[in-house]
């Protein structure tokens, strides 16, 4: 089947050099003794960190671009050989493989030696209890301290009790963080820190919403790349700065009736975590189909309710329990129905990632209950976030061609 | 469309690849199946001569051709291809309008397919990457017990008892077949005890067993007897076999060539469809 030619993101030229500001930041604080680096998990208090002055890193982060790069097939091993098991987070066996060995993506792309040696990591259970066990293997290795904060998890509703109880953490961290290091936190540091992480997230999901124009402006794996800023440069004006770039291209777009798949023909909802070795496959598997990845859970995973002024704590401690990661199945099914009403969805689609059951969203019945809820097809695949060996790339396409034409079925 | 023309449907499996011929009313006037080796363009083509030799016509008489199968993509003369999900669905289809669970077992995975009152696909569900639940679980095992997939079916059938072999992975499975070998268990037993194991894997792959008919097709249930009889005992209910399970994803191939208008990739003026 011809491909029809895909309209390339102009503002990505941008977050190239952004990217690699951000890197090269980190080098330099790195190898300054007047500088800390601490490590933090991708819906982890960065915010505080930032306003303690910490250049912060994102191993998980670096998990992704190890799969992206397909090292996990070569890395994976020497965690195992560690005593880590191959079934568990391929983020954090990849990161303690290219650590055992020295081979990190950061050393080609952005001239690293590899991640940057932190003082201090700092970790959130809310998405899993994985990455205390990461950071445990990185604290040993470095001879610095992991501290973190373990929110209630699986919840419905998000009550005042469940609040109070993670701001309180996050209260105890800032001592613990000040007790360690001889320093105090700036307050008003942290409230524009936070203030700036809300106007990015925002902004964030105002980009992801223009897809619920027909056709959608952006795409999942657009989404994938776009989404490094609300990550890795939270709290920033930098981040700001992009996304009012990319918003403003994503507008355009909608005005102009350009899509990022061009000739739509059906538009599908991505659940669980994506497939980063085979990305481009899948893009162009879907291309190839006329077909959007119009919303996903993964994007939307940092775009959080707005901070309107008022203790900046609480507002981290809400967002930290209210992310759909942490929620119940009952929370989960009511926000994915509203998702796919809202993109307008044809069908959906959930990634059964092997090492990852916590983004996982197929293996308590959600599945049929959409299916009969909603009268869409919904199809699972099986793979892996990071390592390759649990996907197969021939029944994968297989199952994708049959879904799509299970769609064209419905609409005969 | 020709109210008079033939059309081809091309399955290219991971084991064998096959093809059928099909006449105006969609009939299966040809068929043959070839091993697909390392080159699925010459064994469809090759395929495709025997099929055309039995219908007793030549390639000029074919209107139409879809692929279908693992190898869809490499056969050469077909105007489109398709998955074998939606050929297989519409091979059973054809040969029984009361089927509406299609379990397909193949070489490479299994496939459970369910289709509406309408003949549409409703949901599709395939096995794990992994060999069990497959032929080559079986082919694997036969292999090692120094027999043919033909006399292992042949040697379960003999079976009276209820054994199963309940391990998943196909190493755990051979080990698991030589603990009951070891145990004195009698060979029909073990034999069919592995039959009975991917008929379990099939089961749980079925979201609502006891709706509608249920059909069985592909190499496994062609050759496999006891395969067969496994399934039924899981379903307490007769499975139905079409005429050439073997060739339900071909022959779907076909009537949905016919029915689409497709046309053949290289023919002079012809149109994919």
């Amino acid at each position: 089947m011809p491909t029809m030619k895909r309209v390339e993101i102009k503002a990505h030229q941008h977050l190239k050099e952004m990217l690699r500001l951000y890197f090269d930041d980190l080098e330099a604080a790195s190898h300054d003794a007047g500088r800390r680096v601490a490590w933090c998990t991708s819906v982890g208090p960065c915010e505080i960190l930032a306003a303690f002055g910490f250049a912060v890193f994102f191993p998980e982060n670096h998990g992704a671009m190890l799969g992206a790069k397909k090292m996990a097939a070569e890395l994976i091993p020497y965690a195992v050989g560690a005593g880590y098991s191959a079934e568990t987070c391929s983020y954090m066996n990849c990161d303690i493989g290219s650590a055992l060995t020295g081979r990190s993506p950061l050393t080609d792309v952005y001239g690293m030696a590899g991640p940057p040696t932190p003082d201090l990591l700092v970790y959130n259970t809310n998405q899993c209890r994985e990455v205390q066990d990461w950071f445990g293997w990185f604290s040993r290795k470095h001879d610095a301290p992991s501290l973190g904060i373990m929110p209630p998890r699986c919840l419905g509703a998000v009550t005042k009790d469940h609040i109070a109880f993670v701001k309180h953490e996050l209260e105890l961290l800032i001592q613990k963080i000040e007790s360690q290091f001889g320093v105090t936190m700036d307050h008003s540091k942290l409230e524009e820190s936070v203030a700036l992480s809300s106007r990015a997230s925002t902004l964030w999901r105002e980009v992801l919403d223009t897809a619920q124009h027909q056709p959608a402006a952006i795409s999942f794996w657009d989404g994938l790349i776009q989404m490094s800023p609300v990550i890795l440069m939270r709290g920033s004006q930098t981040a700001i700065d992009y996304y009012e770039l990319l918003l403003a291209e994503m507008q355009q777009r909608v005005a102009d009736g350009v899509g990022a798949v061009p000739g739509e023909r059906w538009r599908l909802y991505w659940d669980g975590m994506p497939v980063w070795p085979r990305i481009r496959d899948l893009s162009e598997k879907f291309q190839e189909l006329r077909t959007v990845i119009a919303a996903s859970t993964y994007c939307n995973s940092w775009a959080f309710e707005p901070y309107e002024g008022g203790d900046p704590l609480e507002w981290m401690a809400r967002t930290s329990l209210e992310i759909f990661i942490n929620r119940d199945e009952e929370y989960k099914q009511q926000f994915l129905t509203e998702m796919i009403q809202q993109f307008s969805i044809d069908g959906a689609i959930f990634h059964n990632a092997r090492t990852c059951p916590n983004n996982t969203n197929s293996r308590f019945g959600m599945v049929e209950r959409l299916r009969q809820s909603l009268d869409i097809p919904v199809l699972v695949i099986d793979g892996d976030l990071s390592d390759a060996r649990f996907f197969s790339t021939a029944q994968t396409m297989t199952n994708v061609e049959a879904f799509i034409e299970q769609l064209e079925e419905r609409r005969r | 469309m020709s109210d008079q023309g033939f059309y081809v449907g091309v399955d290219a499996g991971s084991s064998a690849t096959k093809c059928a011929v099909i006449d105006w009313h969609g009939n299966l006037v040809g068929c043959s199946a070839v091993p697909s080796g390392f080159d699925y363009a010459v064994a469809s083509e090759r395929c495709l001569e025997e099929a055309l030799g039995e219908a007793v016509i030549t390639w000029d008489a074919v209107e139409g051709s879809i692929s279908t199968g693992y190898g869809r993509e490499h056969v050469k003369f077909a105007g489109r291809y398709l998955t074998e999900i939606t050929c297989h669905a519409r091979g059973a289809r054809q040969w029984n309008p009361d089927i509406r669970t299609i379990v397909d077992i193949g070489g490479q995975d299994t496939k459970v397919i369910r289709i509406n009152d309408h003949g549409q696909l409703v949901d599709y569900r395939m096995n794990a990457k992994c060999a069990a639940g497959t032929g080559t679980f079986l082919e694997s095992i036969a292999l090692k017990l120094g027999m043919s997939l033909t006399a292992l079916d042949s040697l379960a059938m003999e079976s009276t008892a209820k054994t199963t072999i309940n391990s998943y992975c196909t190493v755990f499975a051979s080990t698991e077949v030589l603990e009951r070998i070891k145990a004195g268990d009698p060979a029909p037993d073990i034999a069919m005890g592995l039959f009975r194991s991917i008929a379990s894997r099939t089961f749980e792959m079925m979201t609502s067993p006891g709706q509608g008919r249920v059909a069985g097709t592909g190499g496994v249930v062609a050759y496999c007897r006891s395969m067969v009889r496994a399934l039924g005992e899981l379903l307490q209910d007769e499975v139905i076999i079409p005429p050439a399970p073997q060739f339900a994803g071909a022959y779907g191939a076909a009537l949905e060539a016919k029915e689409r208008g497709c046309g053949i990739r290289a023919r002079e003026g012809a149109e994919s469809c």
